[in-house]
């Protein structure tokens, strides 16, 4: 019964209000993207994660919008497979760790390879730099210009420093994204 | 072929069905095309079951998709993990256990499963377990692996069967990690829920199944207890019989055989499979006895009338298995299995209907020949042939009947049937014309009917050679000549050629004859084909010319075969270039050239499946090879004049296996020679061996003296040779003696990269193991058709009769085969198989001693508890010192 009843909300909201979106984490392993999920589904933090093999699914709620979230896990043997959970989603989040300089290469590099692809041209970007807590970390300019990010032309982009750990700049990254979802549907 | 009609009518009814079927004249490409439903941003959950209901079906079809479509179809599913939808979940993990991405693909659902696997709803956490262990890597195992013992107890059934099977699969890949679970999974064998129990006792028995000891004590512990699952019960059957199999190799047989009563038990189990289980495990107890077999035998019996197919199918086909080697104790089944030969299941009827001939006595036989007429036309041709063979069997067991027999096999081969059959009736008949000497003139009558109306070239052309060498040795063999003409009128070239063939060994034979055989001859001269034309007028030349050769040549020159090798005289033939000088058959070499390997398997198997249908025929193979060796022995001119080969040994290996040289020796025996023929093998790839020969020490048998020795010119690597030693001895005389050998050869190194051998070698030699000749090498195997007429027309006061004791012996059987090799004589009636239960135990044989003199002897066994063997034998011949020299083998050996 339960099930049905949720199914008829659902249906009442999708006709009215219509917002839902679909997103996709992806960034290099230990860059914070299973932390973000959490901090946006339920404001939690956790020290102690595992990596994520694979992916994970989640749906958040915030105000009238409906998030679908595609957590991909980072490590290199998944990175080829990231381009799949891309096709479609009204954007893309790379999250980058900031205070991570010797992997901030690799990230951009990988970053690239994924905006080259055919089917994901026009699809809005969302970098983010986390773990802005720490004093190594890298502040936005620094990252807008390690990443080379005004090379990005073809497609809607931003940049923000966070902190899952703080919470720093969750609330502007959450209204980009929602802003953005009107626009798609 | 008789299964097709019932088939077909159900394919009628069912063809309402079909239109119905939401799977009919589905294609790959639409399904796959439907699946992008999988990437909606609004999941139909509905239509997405339904669409990957069709993909499994499809793969279930063997429809194979491409490595793209199924990379493709795979990430589309794996998007459905957004869904809540439990049934469309379930669907999810099916498609992804059958779609099997790639290795390094599949790892991306393992955080999604991982998930499942510790979600509050049971369904994902079976089936994200079973899915999990498919596809996960022993690195990751280990992380999830406290989840799955968890699992293996956990309070749901479903959840709990579903880490054991997996525990199942792990096992092969990676034990160390599952043997941890010992504990878990020693609960849940004794969980309530059936399943469970099931699940874990074939697990934990895995586990253990290296250690005889521990299995063991799961056995014991079990039987004891209280065993809810039918399933398990049944491996627990299994495992007991293992056990006991295991066990019986240990301690002695005597007392009452452990676990017995617990097999007994489980035939009053209430679930039929327990049952089933339960007697096909007595009845596959190694030594059973009479006394244990007898309850299996009953529940067996009770099987057999059961309405359902399976069970009657089941008991029917283990009580043929049974019947092979306890045919009395399947008697008391013998009328339940008479009415199953009308049975609807061909397969039962079949499997009942062989049973029947085997445990059937010779009174019954007539009966059950009657039953078997109406049902041989209502069966396929394969359970036919089974038929056939059991029907051949039966009449090498009881030669008495072979009338009835004959005219069966007579009738079947007039009916309609394929070649297999048909190849398969012949064969029979052919092998009891061989085995029974009685048979032959109304075997021969009945093959003859046969081929007048025989649309097989390769039976006829089989027939009617058998009918040119046998025809000609009958009473009256004129009345062959009018079928084998007619095949001359009718037939096509190939069965024409054979005939004319089969003719002319008739003229060459048969004096009266001859004339009408060269006018019939003459008349195939105008035949329109070649062969049939050349063949007649060689024959027309052989037969008409006799006055030049010896009376005796042309029927020489038609029955003997060549005594060269076909191959060395098809190439001399090609060398041969047309001149004055004709061409020369004895220039041809007599060497069979090395065989090539292809050539050598295709040997081996022949070998192979000589031995087989030996065993069937009861000893034609050693005739066969007997004649093999004429054929070589007469190709050898220092051989020609010695007379009539008599009989040839087994080969006696006179070297240890593995040497450098492997030798063995076969006996020949003539009239008043010994040829020993030696099989010599160069196992050294760096060594040419030349004037290869044996010498024999005669100093210890006076009465034997060498006449020749033929050396054998080259031996090479790998391919063997034979050099040959021809003793004298006193005509008809029964010599006996022991000979010292010497291998003496010339060594010529080969250089192993060129292959060449050095131009200088030195003489070495080889000790080898001495030879013996034996009483047993003046004893022929021969066969008699009646034991009991021939052994009571010999005169009773010749009789010779001793007792021995043939000290502790393995077993009965062993006992019987050793004193039969020993006594090389044919055991007859099937006498030389042992029930694997009995305490005593009468053997037949018969025999024929040099100089055509008959043997016949009987021998009684019996073996008591310490496995004594103690043996009578009675030996009965028209000379009484030949029944004192067999006497004399056994006394000596």
């Amino acid at each position: 019964m339960m099930g049905l009843w949720d199914t008829f909300l659902n249906w009442i909201r999708s006709l009215f209000f219509k917002q839902e979106m679909e997103l996709s984490l992806i960034g290099l392993q230990n860059a914070g993207k299973t932390s973000l999920v959490n901090v946006i589904a339920t404001g939690g933090y956790d020290e102690d994660m595992i990596p994520t093999v694979g992916f994970n699914m989640r749906k958040v709620t915030k105000g009238n919008v409906t998030i679908k979230l595609w957590d991909l896990g980072g490590q290199p043997r998944f990175r080829s497979m990231w381009e799949r959970y891309c096709r479609g989603v009204s954007a893309i989040v790379y999250v980058v760790d900031a205070a991570d300089h010797d992997n901030i290469k690799t990230s951009k590099d990988e970053l690239y390879e994924l905006l080259s692809k055919p089917s994901l041209a026009g699809i809005p970007l969302l970098v983010l730099g986390n773990k802005n807590d720490k004093p190594e970390a890298l502040s936005t300019g620094a990252l807008i210009d390690a990443l080379d990010l005004r090379l990005i032309t073809d497609r809607e982009i931003a940049c923000y420093t966070i902190s899952c750990k703080n919470a720093t700049n969750i609330d502007i990254t959450l209204d980009w994204l929602v802003k953005h979802s009107k626009s798609k549907s | 072929m008789a299964l097709v009609n019932p088939r077909d009518k159900k394919d009628e009814d069912r063809d309402d069905e079909t239109e119905y079927s939401p799977f009919f004249g589905i294609e790959k490409g639409a399904v796959l095309q439907e699946a992008r439903v999988f990437n909606d941003p609004q999941l139909d959950t509905r239509r997405c079951q339904q669409v990957i209901t069709k993909l499994l079906y499809l793969l279930n079809q063997g429809e194979s998709f491409t490595k793209t479509e199924a990379t493709e179809v795979f990430f589309a599913t794996t998007k459905l993990f957004q869904s809540k939808d439990i049934a469309l979940r379930r669907m999810v993990y099916l498609m992804i256990k059958e779609i099997t991405p790639s290795a390094d693909e599949v790892i991306i659902v393992t955080s999604s499963l991982m998930k499942d696997m510790n979600s509050k709803t049971d369904l994902y956490r079976a089936n994200a377990i079973r899915v999990l262990c498919r596809i996960i890597d022993g690195g990751l195992l280990g992380q999830i692996e406290r989840y799955l013992k968890q699992a293996v107890v956990d309070k749901n059934p479903i959840v709990a069967s579903a880490a054991l099977v997996s525990g199942i699969h792990l096992l092969k890949n990676n034990p160390e990690i599952v043997k941890r679970w010992s504990n878990e999974v020693q609960e849940a064998v004794n969980s309530k829920a059936p399943l469970v129990q099931f699940h874990a006792l074939a697990l934990l028995h895995q586990i253990r199944q290296n250690d005889r000891l521990a299995v063991s004590k799961l056995v014991t512990s079990l039987t004891r207890g209280n065993v809810r699952s039918p399933l398990a019960q049944c491996l627990l059957i299994r495992y007991t019989v293992q056990v006991i199999h295991e066990a019986s190799g240990i301690s002695s047989s005597g007392g009452e055989r452990p676990f017995y009563e617990f097999l007994e038990g489980c035939l009053r189990h209430k679930a039929e499979m327990v049952i089933f289980e339960a007697a096909r495990a007595i009845t596959q107890l190694e030594g059973v006895t009479s006394r244990e077999l007898t309850p299996a035998i009953t529940v067996l019996q009770l099987f057999l009338s059961s309405s359902k197919p399976v069970l009657r199918f089941a008991a029917v086909r283990t009580l043929n298995k049974v019947a092979m080697t306890h045919p009395l104790a399947v008697t008391n089944c013998n009328i339940d299995m008479e009415s199953l030969i009308s049975d609807q299941n061909r397969s039962i009827a079949t499997l009942a209907i062989t049973t029947l001939l085997k445990t059937g006595n010779e009174s019954s036989v007539d009966r059950l020949m009657k039953q078997i007429t109406n049902f041989m036309s209502d069966i396929a041709d394969e359970f036919k042939i089974t038929v056939v063979e059991a029907i051949r069997s039966l009449c090498l067991k009881f030669p008495q009947k072979y009338r009835t027999l004959m005219n069966f096999l007579s009738n079947i081969l007039r009916e309609e049937g394929g070649f297999e059959y048909k190849k398969a009736i012949v064969d029979s008949i052919l092998i009891l014309i061989r085995e029974i000497p009685d048979a032959k003139e109304s075997g021969l009558s009945h093959l003859c009917e046969f081929i007048e109306d025989c649309e097989f070239t390769y039976l006829s052309t089989q027939i009617l050679h058998l009918l040119g060498n046998e025809g000609p040795k009958t009473a009256d063999p004129s009345k062959y000549i009018r079928y084998i003409y007619n095949r001359v009128i009718l037939e096509n070239a190939t069965v024409r050629a054979s005939a004319v063939s089969a003719l002319a060994k008739f003229g060459a034979m048969v004096d009266f004859l001859q004339p009408r055989i060269m006018v019939l001859l003459r008349r195939c001269l105008h035949d329109n084909d070649d062969e049939v034309r050349d063949r007649a007028t060689l024959y027309l030349q052989v037969l008409g010319d006799t006055k030049d050769i010896a009376p005796d040549g042309a029927a020489a020159f038609l029955s003997e075969t060549l005594n060269v090798p076909l191959a060395n005289l098809e190439a001399s033939l090609k060398a041969y270039e047309p001149s004055e000088k004709p061409f020369n058959i004895a220039a041809v070499s007599k060497e069979a050239k090395p065989l090539t390997i292809a050539e050598k398997k295709k040997e081996k198997k022949a070998q192979r499946e000589a031995a087989a249908t030996g065993a069937h025929a009861n000893g034609v193979a050693p005739a066969v090879s007997t004649s093999s060796y004429e054929n070589l022995l007469n190709a050898i001119p220092e051989f020609a004049s010695i007379g009539k080969l008599f009989k040839s040994s087994k080969p006696v290996q006179l070297t240890e296996e593995e040497t450098e040289y492997a030798v063995n020796v076969v006996k020949h025996t003539y009239p008043a020679h010994v040829v020993f023929q030696f099989n010599a093998t160069n196992t050294i790839q760096e060594q040419l061996l030349e004037n290869v020969e044996v010498v024999m020490d005669t100093s210890l048998a006076d009465e034997f003296e060498e006449v020749a020795s033929i050396p054998l010119k080259s031996l090479p690597y790998g391919s063997p040779g034979q050099t040959f030693v021809l003793l004298a001895k006193p005509e008809g005389a029964v010599a006996l003696g022991k000979f010292g050998n010497v291998l003496k050869f010339k060594v010529k190194e080969v250089d192993p990269a060129s292959g060449e051998p050095d131009e200088e070698g030195y003489e070495d030699e080889y000790a080898l193991e001495d030879v013996e000749v034996t009483i047993g090498d003046y004893i022929q195997r021969t066969s008699v058709s009646n034991f009991r007429n021939s052994w009571e027309a010999l005169d009773p006061g010749l009789e010779k009769v001793d007792e021995y004791g043939l000290g502790p012996r393995e077993s009965l059987q062993e006992a019987v085969k050793a004193v039969i090799n020993t006594l090389g004589m044919q055991p007859v009636e099937g006498t030389d198989q042992v029930p694997s239960n009995a305490r005593s135990h009468t053997a037949l044989l018969a025999g024929t001693f040099i100089g055509n003199v008959p043997v016949l002897a009987r021998l009684s066994f019996g073996i008591d508890a310490q496995k004594q063997v103690a043996m009578k034998l009675a030996v009965r011949s028209e000379d009484e010192s030949v029944s004192e020299l067999i006497q004399d083998i056994i006394a000596s050996s």
